[in-house]
């Protein structure tokens, strides 16, 4: 075996990330990783490049065991790694992107700009890419070019295994195509893969060995010949019994929100739905399903080119974000710290932000007051555990600052609250709270839309569950109607493999 | 698994405006821009005021700018590696009035020369120590020295001037040397080093790298406070040559000695091309934007402009300057 891992564990904030997993990948072995949202891929991944350190366990390559303290000691080991976002120098040519920190040198030391150059091009066409390339500069490549660059800089460092952290989430097909073309030609040199994408039909084409994660544990590994697209799935989903939280979707409740035929081509197609006052619609679908896209649109944030969106039986026109809050309209965005908090600010200026319509004096004076006023009892009801409201934003935990941009929606009593993947990057327990926040914020009458990629975050939160796949929707599901392996083969793309699933009338 | 060939096309596909660098990246670059409105505006000059064309004229606009070049050699690696070193003003005035004291004292050319390096390297010394080592931002590090500093040589002199130092440095200042002041012949010397050193060697790429993106630039093994250190006491290095330069031309040394010239040799490193982000830039197109300020600023004086207008266009070309760099970036990017 070219690495060996024995028994790894880590914990990171209360999450048990790995469970004394055990992970092997042989010369020249093509080896996918497959698994949820949060069953331990990504931590894995770090693991073995370097970037984390494992609290318990062993690792072996060619039989030794080493220990990796940083990425420097992984690329003596031979082991590169391909991030999804590239990590380059954009003003710098391809040549010194590949060589940088390990320069070719002539005898007296200096740069020697020819040999890498050739070096970089005689790379480039072992691969089967153009040579000319070389000469470029960096950032005028675009994400694809980038990668494959990035796979020439681990070649040129004699690197043996070479880890793809969802490599096609950026790529078109063709690139993708392009991807595998490589993978091949450096499997016949001896180098190894480990592939992860949530792609299965990409897994099954370039695979030869499949690992199955769950929960941080290691569900099965298995020769690809093996399996067949349905078993992956329900080895993913696992026998889970989403315990149907005893919840009454609330019956004949008058809609609050009415999407029609919603467009934003590239994007989303002909989006439908509605909820009701007091419901919860969840949104489940893979990264880039476009399911963020259809709550921009209806935030304004990216209106949509076409379709009607109606609000109480209205029709309301949404074309910035300001119209729909003055509608009634709140997002909570997915990334908090760039979209959603000023981080060294305190805890009521972050909670009053933006609702300065309702806490100033004809929209002109502020009160200091006023904020704080606003502040407390929300900060309060929703149990943000802080000091006091003076606290900087950016001193709490990620449970708390979300908890925070919950309480600034809430200021303005909105209608038709929109939470775009609310528990990302939150722990265990502040992932419980968030979720009983959702549904006593749905009991008190608000129509609430969920956007997650957990899967059983979303079965739990939903009253009706919408699967969105390639930007349309595709198929509806009601509460404890469905197992779960159901709803990720239809999301994935594969629900013809999986038994016992029943879509509810779709789009 | 049997790999069909027919990802080479699919390759090609990808790649469809592919070009090298030819001789129109080179004409594209800031330094030929700044080569040819230097040419044109010389020779429009030389043909409508004779005064204009004299090899004394040409010999003050190369002395009148040689302390700004030296400078700006140091200040192009430091703002190519993602800093900035405001300091360098009072640091000169410091540099200035050590070494003048020390003439005035006796003290030979050897030891003035020796004490003017010494003093300028410290000073950049303990800005990269503070910088690299403290982890506070270079604008907020050379801002405090640039105050303190300047309280440093207002002590030292008892806030007097210095007057009736030996004039034994003055040809740093006024000699020349094949028809070019020595000052400027010392400015291109160190120009070439560092060109040298930015293009070919190793370290000198890492620098680029450096302000090009930090965080994967320490992944990559480049010895992030190692470089630090060594950009800012460079810098100082030659602040101390180029207080040599000005002690050299200088009887009376006054304290106010180097009020905003940092900004001077800011400006003609980033009108010579370099991003003040950080990246990118060379230290010929500092040399050039050097030489560009001092021959507008001498041609304003020719034409009998007045001197307040100096400012209008040394400020006008840097908007330009800069404004011409986002708008190409742009371009490139859609």
């Amino acid at each position: 075996m070219l690495l060996s891992l024995r028994g790894i564990d880590k914990r990171y904030f209360g999450v048990h990330a790995l469970k004394s997993v055990d992970f092997d990948v042989g010369t020249a072995e093509v080896h996918a990783l497959v698994g949820e949202n949060g069953a331990g891929k990504s931590t894995l991944i770090k693991v073995i490049a370097g970037a984390e350190q494992p609290d318990e366990g062993e690792i072996f390559v060619d039989g030794e065991q080493v220990t990796i303290h940083s990425t420097q000691d992984a690329f003596r080991l031979g082991v590169a790694t391909v991030y999804q976002e590239p990590q380059v120098f954009p003003d710098l040519s391809v040549v010194e992107n590949v060589f940088l920190g390990r320069e070719l040198r002539d005898a007296v030391g200096n740069v020697d700009a020819a040999a890498q150059r050739r070096r970089v091009r005689e790379l480039l066409s072992e691969l089967h890419l153009e040579p000319r390339l070389a000469g470029r500069r960096m950032g005028d490549l675009s994400l694809a070019e980038q990668q494959l660059v990035l796979i020439c800089k681990a070649l040129a460092q004699e690197a043996r295994l070479i880890i793809y952290d969802e490599p096609s989430a950026i790529l078109t097909q063709r690139e993708t195509d392009t991807l595998f073309g490589v993978i091949r030609r450096l499997k016949e040199r001896g180098v190894a893969t480990i592939y992860i994408s949530h792609r299965l039909e990409e897994i099954f084409e370039i695979a030869e060995r499949v690992t199955i994660m769950k929960d941080g544990e290691v569900v099965a590994t298995r020769p690809r010949r093996e399996l067949t697209v349905g078993q992956v799935i329900e080895l993913m989903a696992g026998r889970q019994l989403h315990a149907a939280h005893p919840r009454e979707a609330p019956a004949g409740a008058a809609p609050a929100l009415r999407v029609a035929g919603l467009t934003r081509s590239g994007h989303f197609e002909d989006v439908d739905f509605e909820v009701a006052r007091g419901e919860i619609v969840g949104f489940f679908g893979l990264i880039g399903s476009g399911a963020t896209d259809v709550a921009h649109a209806i935030y304004g944030i990216d209106p949509a080119d076409s379709g009607t969106i109606e609000l109480e039986g209205r029709k309301i026109r949404v074309g910035k974000p300001k119209q729909a809050v003055q509608h009634g309209i709140a997002l909570l965005p997915k990334d908090r710290k760039t979209q959603g908090l000023f981080l060294p600010l305190p805890i009521d200026f972050n909670i009053a932000a933006g609702n300065y319509r309702l806490l100033s004096w004809l929209h002109a004076i502020v009160f200091r007051s006023r904020e704080r006023a606003a502040a407390r009892p929300l900060m309060k009801s929703l149990g943000v555990k802080a000091p006091g409201p003076g606290t900087q934003a950016g001193a709490l935990s990620g449970g708390n600052q979300q908890k925070v941009l919950l309480a600034r929606l809430l200021v303005g009593r909105p209608k038709v609250v929109i939470l775009d993947e609310p528990t990302r990057g939150v722990d265990v327990d502040a992932k419980e709270e968030i979720h009983r926040l959702i549904f006593q914020l749905a009991d008190g009458g608000t129509a609430v839309i969920v956007i997650s990629s957990e899967l059983p975050e979303a079965l739990k939160l939903a009253d009706r569950l919408i699967v969105v796949r390639s930007g349309r929707i595709h198929s509806v599901y009601r509460r404890g109607e469905v197992k779960s392996a159901a709803v990720l083969g239809a999301a994935i793309g594969d629900e013809g493999a999986v038994n016992g699933g029943s879509p509810d009338g779709g789009s | 698994m049997a790999a069909p060939n027919q990802t080479a096309p699919a390759v090609a596909d990808l790649l469809p405006r592919i070009r090298g660098y030819g001789w129109r990246e080179a004409l594209e670059a800031r330094e030929a821009t700044i080569a040819v409105v230097l040419v044109v505006m010389c020779t429009v000059m030389s043909i409508a005021y004779p005064q204009f064309r004299t090899l004394g004229n040409a010999q003050n606009i190369l002395q009148a700018v040689a302390m700004t070049a030296i400078v700006g050699v140091g200040m192009t690696m430091v703002i190519v590696s993602g800093g900035i070193d405001v300091s360098v003003g009072s640091a000169l005035s410091v540099c200035a009035v050590v070494v003048g004291m020390r003439l005035q004292d006796g003290a030979g050319v050897v030891e003035a020369i020796a004490v003017a390096l010494a003093v300028g390297t410290a000073i950049g010394l303990l800005n990269g120590l503070l910088i690299g080592v403290g982890r506070i931002h270079s604008i907020i590090v050379t801002f405090g020295m640039l105050n303190i500093l300047r309280v440093v040589s207002f002590k030292a002199t008892g806030g007097k001037w210095l007057s009736g130092v030996p004039g034994s440095l003055s040809y740093f200042n006024d000699g020349t040397l094949l028809w070019l002041p020595f000052a400027w012949w010392m400015a291109m010397a160190l120009g070439a080093v560092a060109t040298y050193y930015l293009w070919r060697r190793p370290t000198g790429r890492h620098l680029y790298a450096l302000g090009g993106n930090p965080e994967t630039a320490r992944l990559a093994g480049v010895a992030v406070l190692r470089r630090t250190i060594f950009v800012y006491a460079i810098t100082g290095l030659f602040v101390g040559v180029a207080s040599i330069v000005y002690v050299g031309g200088n009887t009376v040394i006054q304290t106010n000695v180097g009020v905003g010239f940092e900004l001077r040799v800011i400006a003609a490193v980033v009108i010579g091309g370099t991003s003040i982000l950080g990246g990118k830039g060379t230290v010929i197109g500092t040399l050039l934007g050097a030489l560009l300020v001092g021959t507008i600023e001498n041609a304003l004086v020719v034409v009998n402009a007045k001197a307040l207008y100096t400012g209008v266009i040394l400020g006008g070309l840097i908007l330009l300057t800069v404004g011409l760099d986002m708008l190409r970036r742009r371009a490139r990017e859609t």
